[in-house]
């Protein structure tokens, strides 16, 4: 008989089987049901506070104005429009610049800086995990400790470096303060000790590869999820990068620096504020989405020691 | 006897004194001679096997030793990370431990130090009245806040990794805000009426710990909308002050959450199936297979929270320290963030060190 089964017959059991054992594991979620009341109670209520703010963002682009001055403000559009984005053109046309250089500049900086920061960290952690050179321990040390200080709190001693090396109101002032980031080495190191066998680097040698062939060939492939999270994250932190003091030139200024003259312009611009937010919203969520299925396996590796 | 001997010996080294010399020299020489044949040797790129044959066929690079080449390429590998990093780390760190034992007057291109040595910690713990009452509120803001976000990233993490429909919608519910909220969409997220604080624009990095911010001030104010229910304004303000602490804690726990679920993945199945067999309950499953297993992730976690916590800009401490070098008190801020620093080291030291101790290793 079961040689003789069709094979669409024999596929519609597979997914019954399927289903079965699938319908098992959603059983295993709690024991009670009371537990799992509890639980989706919970997640209800802490994915509500989680989202809210962006889902009233997104609710306020698309109000209409005499909506956007209601009072107490509405979490709800009865009539909703696109006027807000509609406008955003002729409000920009009145900063210096066209909007499509800022947005450049952002996307180059990004893009540009994200790429060198997951190399150069990437190198580093390699060497870190896989190798004995001299002072790995020292280095490793220092990667700790800089993770511990938070940018700003160098930004005097850091901008005598920037005049020094001639940086200042330069695309350098972004770009190469970036690079060097500690988190790239720490994540990258902690996933290459556990995802890129000794014995695979060994082989490559043996079989004639050079150093950088075996970084880039073998150690690279295998870390993938790795490097797309810390794709993701850099790219996070970059795109929202706003000129301190160290950019005068109103060319080389970044998209959120425009954002935030936006939102600067009053009340009644409140619709346009939080289109324009919802427009620099779409470029990390793209990143994730396409990274995603990546992240929390890098971040097990990055967790277990 | 002896002392006879010693002096025959003397005279004869002094006789034999040039000859010895000599051979000292010859030796040497000889010395010399055999290092130049094998740096030859190894210049000539070419491998000899145990009597000093030439092995012709084999590749020279490997013959060497894998290791040393490695080593080397290592060098050129980290290199760019270490010129970066004392560029733009190093360097400033000892520039800013310079500062805080100096007056800095800031001239064109350069810092004018008038050392003053430990005047400016001094001050700050004997004059300065708001450092102190800052320094403590930061730390134990600090210790009321990390524990409820380790508890409340740990909850969810738990019912996000379990199996249930929609568990990959929620996962990114829990971790789109993480990505999306940095600088100006944070703001405009919390506030949208554009009242960028002064520290903000100083700083581009500043936004980078803006989470804080959310629900304290515009964007959605829940106070006023609270005010409009027209509640006893006791009420209120517990009302308000409740969902600006939850959102805090909503918004600092997305990475914890993400570490969590990572290292709950990690425990093998194995061990939660052999507790059914021998009828353990999900309470005793939860802390003799759980939490011990994930006791590395959970310190992970528990610095990650702690650097999150200390260093984010609505920390006072920092506030303050922001504060001065906006009055280009270079020198007492610079005082003022290693004090604190030297704090936070010491907060994590003594952390990991409890934790191992009393957590670990009787998990272990």
């Amino acid at each position: 008989m079961q040689a003789t089964m069709s094979k669409a017959d024999q596929r519609k059991l597979q997914k019954l089987k399927l289903k079965a054992s699938r319908r098992d594991q959603y059983k295993r979620f709690t024991r009670s049901k009371g537990g799992n009341f509890f639980y989706t109670l919970f997640l209800i209520l802490f994915g509500l506070f989680s989202v809210l703010p962006m889902y009233y963002c997104i609710i306020t682009s698309f109000k209409p104005l005499d909506e956007l001055l209601v009072f107490p403000p509405r979490f709800y559009v009865i009539s909703p429009t696109v006027a807000s984005y509609l406008t955003l053109p002729s409000l920009l046309d009145n900063l210096a610049v066209p909007l499509s250089r800022y947005a450049f500049n952002s996307i180059f900086v990004s893009v540009v800086t994200t790429f060198f920061h997951v190399l150069v960290g990437s190198a580093a952690a390699y060497v870190l995990a896989k190798t004995n050179i001299k002072g790995k321990t020292v280095i490793f040390a220092v990667v700790q400790m800089s993770l511990l200080y938070n940018a700003y709190t160098l930004e005097i001693p850091r901008y005598l470096i920037y005049s020094g090396l001639g940086m200042i109101d330069t695309y350098w002032a972004y770009i190469l303060p970036m690079i060097p980031s500690s988190m790239g080495v720490f994540l990258m190191k902690q996933f290459m000790e556990s995802n890129v066998p000794d014995a695979l680097i060994e082989a490559a040698k043996i079989d004639g590869a050079g150093s950088f062939r075996t970084f880039w060939q073998i150690a690279m492939p295998n870390v993938k999820p790795a490097w797309l999270t810390l794709t993701l994250f850099s790219f996070r932190d970059l795109w929202s990068i706003q000129p301190g003091g160290t950019i005068f030139s109103e060319e080389l200024k970044t998209l959120p620096f425009a954002a935030s003259t936006i939102a600067q312009s009053g009340i009644a611009r409140q619709g346009c504020a939080m289109a324009v937010t919802v427009i620099m919203m779409i470029p990390p969520i793209l990143v994730y989405l396409v990274t995603q299925r990546s992240v929390t396996q890098t971040m097990s590796s990055s967790g277990i020691k | 006897m002896k002392s006879e001997e010693n002096k025959v010996v003397k005279n004869t080294e002094q006789q034999n004194a040039p000859s010895l010399k000599e051979i000292l020299k010859a030796e040497e020489a000889e010395l010399k001679a055999k290092q130049k044949a094998e740096k030859l040797k190894k210049k000539q790129k070419v491998a000899y096997d145990i009597n000093g044959k030439v092995i012709p066929d084999l590749n020279v690079k490997h013959v060497r030793g894998i290791e040393s080449k490695k080593s080397w390429y290592g060098f050129y590998f980290v290199l760019p990370w270490i010129i970066g990093m004392v560029l733009f780390f190093i360097i400033p760190l000892i520039n800013s431990l310079r500062y805080s034992f100096a007056n800095v007057i800031p001239e064109e291109g350069y810092m004018q130090l008038d050392w003053v040595g430990l005047e400016h910690y001094v001050y700050l713990f004997k004059k300065d009245e708001n450092f102190t009452t800052n320094l403590l509120g930061a730390v134990g803001d600090f210790f009321t806040s990390m524990p409820i976000v380790v508890i409340v990233s740990l909850i969810l993490a738990l019912i996000l990794n379990s199996n249930f429909k929609g568990k990959t919608l929620f996962r990114g519910i829990f971790f789109v805000p993480v990505i999306v909220a940095t600088g100006v969409v944070m703001m405009h997220l919390t506030d949208p009426f554009g009242g960028f604080g002064a520290i903000v624009q100083l700083s581009s990095s500043v936004t980078e710990d803006a989470y804080s911010a959310v629900g304290t001030s515009g964007g959605m104010d829940f106070t006023e909308l609270l005010n409009s229910l027209e509640l006893p304004t006791d009420i209120t303000a517990w009302l308000s002050s409740m969902i600006t602490d939850i959102f805090n804690t909503i918004w600092t726990c997305g990475i914890p959450v993400v570490l969590f679920i990572a290292g709950l993945q990690t425990i093998p199945a194995q061990l939660y199936e052999a507790s059914k067999v021998e009828g353990a309950t999900k309470w005793e499953e939860f802390w003799y297979i759980t939490l011990p297993s994930i006791g590395q992730t959970l310190l992970l976690v528990i610095i990650f929270t702690l650097i999150e916590l200390l260093t984010q800009t609505s920390n006072p401490v920092i506030n303050q320290a922001y504060a001065l070098i906006n009055n280009t008190e270079y020198g007492i801020s610079s005082a003022m963030l290693w004090v604190f620093f030297a704090i936070i080291g010491a907060i994590i030291g003594i952390v990991i060190f409890i934790y191992s101790k009393l957590c670990l290793k009787r998990w272990e």
